[in-house]
């Protein structure tokens, strides 16, 4: 009986710690993303594969990449959801702050460059096995468009 | 062409409910899932189970040949305690085609139980305690009314359901956690209809202990024994609701009082003369 009063005591430590800690690190990095997108909106990204034709560009391709990790208490309520389907809303957070993350970075490098777009963006991501808790990379990049005669 | 940057709209990829009050709601969930899917396979795997023939069961167990205990190494312990057996399976309405084979091991195990194919293990360590014969034939008639129940059979037959609902439930390697807790959920399920029939196995026991000895004198000495066994300084706690809960036999002091209360209602002598253990029964226990 004490084992098993150990292991759930284990389980709610574990989910306790999961949810106040995992939760205080997606506020602040939604707080953050919303800032930095504020500061580099002047950098246009666009999806399509034609790029404008006004001016010669260089081009460059730029990318910008984030491994972002779950918590103990995002795990166990996917893993619940799976049983009964339906959102499963712990990762899609997760999964939102990773994609502007990455192109957040994705854009920094194109600033670098001086571009003046970046075009024909594509996303790649990846699981990440980090034991039993997943870890999601996303993958941002594109065609980062500098003017030549700058 | 212009080109501009929207901002990303805020909380498409995010829930407007709260995540503990989904947590509650999947866990609760999931928890009376669980109770109600193991709690139905329980009752229809164990009950179609016993339907299975005894002797189909026994051939099983035979055509199998697992080992249990060394009958040639403990030849003289072996012979003594199936004849317990007989003497005590004699006052238990056993069915014709019901054989009981009791096995002897000399590990230090304190415990004993019943399998299927009727077969009974009985461990040196539970044995070396025995304070006398109506002791040990309380615990024989015990394990005797296991397989008269069809009990083993039915565990087997209703665990093996639960166990494989479970597993679909909760074995593909992402559950993590959320699956062990779902897992041990299962496990207290079932544990609740271990202890029915080990309630029952008592009562049948008790019945064929009076009807081998005239009393019952001795019967509730084995659940002090096994009270001392399992916990020496334990004996003046209360036990608690959850101790109650996730024990998959009914606490020794419950069924100590249960005894004398089955006694009492059955009007059985409580008290009365204890037969002795044969002369050389300590030097069968010897290795």
């Amino acid at each position: 009986m004490s084992s098993l009063l150990g292991q759930a005591a284990g389980v709610v430590i574990l989910l306790v710690l999961g949810y106040l800690f995992g939760r205080l690190a997606e506020r602040r990095h939604f707080q953050r993303l919303v800032r930095q997108e504020a500061e580099i909106q002047y950098l246009p990204v666009v999806a399509s594969r034609y790029p404008p034709e006004d001016r010669p560009y260089r081009q460059q391709l730029v990318s910008g990449n984030v491994v972002i990790a779950s918590d103990y208490f995002k795990a166990f309520m996917a893993a619940l959801i799976n049983i009964f389907g339906g959102r499963v809303t712990p990762f899609e957070s997760m999964l939102d702050r990773a994609r502007r993350e990455s192109i957040l970075r994705m854009k920094a490098a194109a600033i670098e460059l001086d571009a003046a777009y970046v075009f024909n963006i594509k996303f790649d991501t990846t699981r990440i096995a980090t034991g039993r808790l997943g870890a999601m990379e996303v993958l941002a990049y594109g065609t980062a468009m500098i003017p030549q005669d700058t | 062409m212009e080109y501009e940057n929207r901002l990303p709209p805020e909380g498409i990829n995010t829930s407007r409910q709260h995540p503990l009050k989904q947590f509650l709601q999947l866990v609760i969930g999931a928890l009376v899932l669980v109770v109600m899917i193991v709690a139905m396979l329980q009752v229809s795997g164990s009950f179609l189970a016993r339907k299975i023939p005894f002797s189909y069961e026994l051939a099983v167990m035979q055509r199998l040949n697992i080992p249990l205990g060394d009958a040639r190494r403990h030849a003289d312990m072996t012979a003594y305690l199936n004849g317990l057996a007989s003497r005590v399976g004699a006052h238990m309405a056993m069915p014709e085609d019901m054989q009981l084979t009791v096995h002897y091991d000399d590990d230090e195990v304190f415990n004993a139980f019943a399998t299927v194919g009727g077969n009974l293990l009985f461990y040196r360590g539970l044995l070396s305690r025995m304070p006398d014969e109506n002791t040990l034939a309380m615990v024989m008639a015990h394990e005797i009314a296991h397989v008269l129940h069809r009990d083993p059979v039915a565990a087997l037959g209703g665990g093996v359901a639960s166990t494989i609902a479970l597993l679909a439930l909760t074995g593909n390697s992402g559950t993590g956690m959320a699956g062990q807790l779902l897992n041990n959920a299962g496990m207290l399920t079932s544990i609740q209809f271990t202890r029915r029939m080990e309630v029952a196995a008592d009562r049948a026991a008790l019945a064929a202990v009076n009807g081998l000895y005239g009393h019952v004198n001795g019967a509730a000495r084995l659940f002090e024994l096994f009270r001392d066994g399992r916990d020496p300084h334990s004996q003046d706690k209360e036990p608690g609701v959850l101790e109650r809960f996730v024990s998959t036999h009914p606490l020794d002091a419950e069924r100590i009082s249960n005894i004398s209360r089955l006694a009492v209602a059955e009007h059985w002598q409580q008290q009365g003369e204890l037969t002795p253990l044969p002369a050389d029964f300590k030097r069968w226990l010897e290795r």
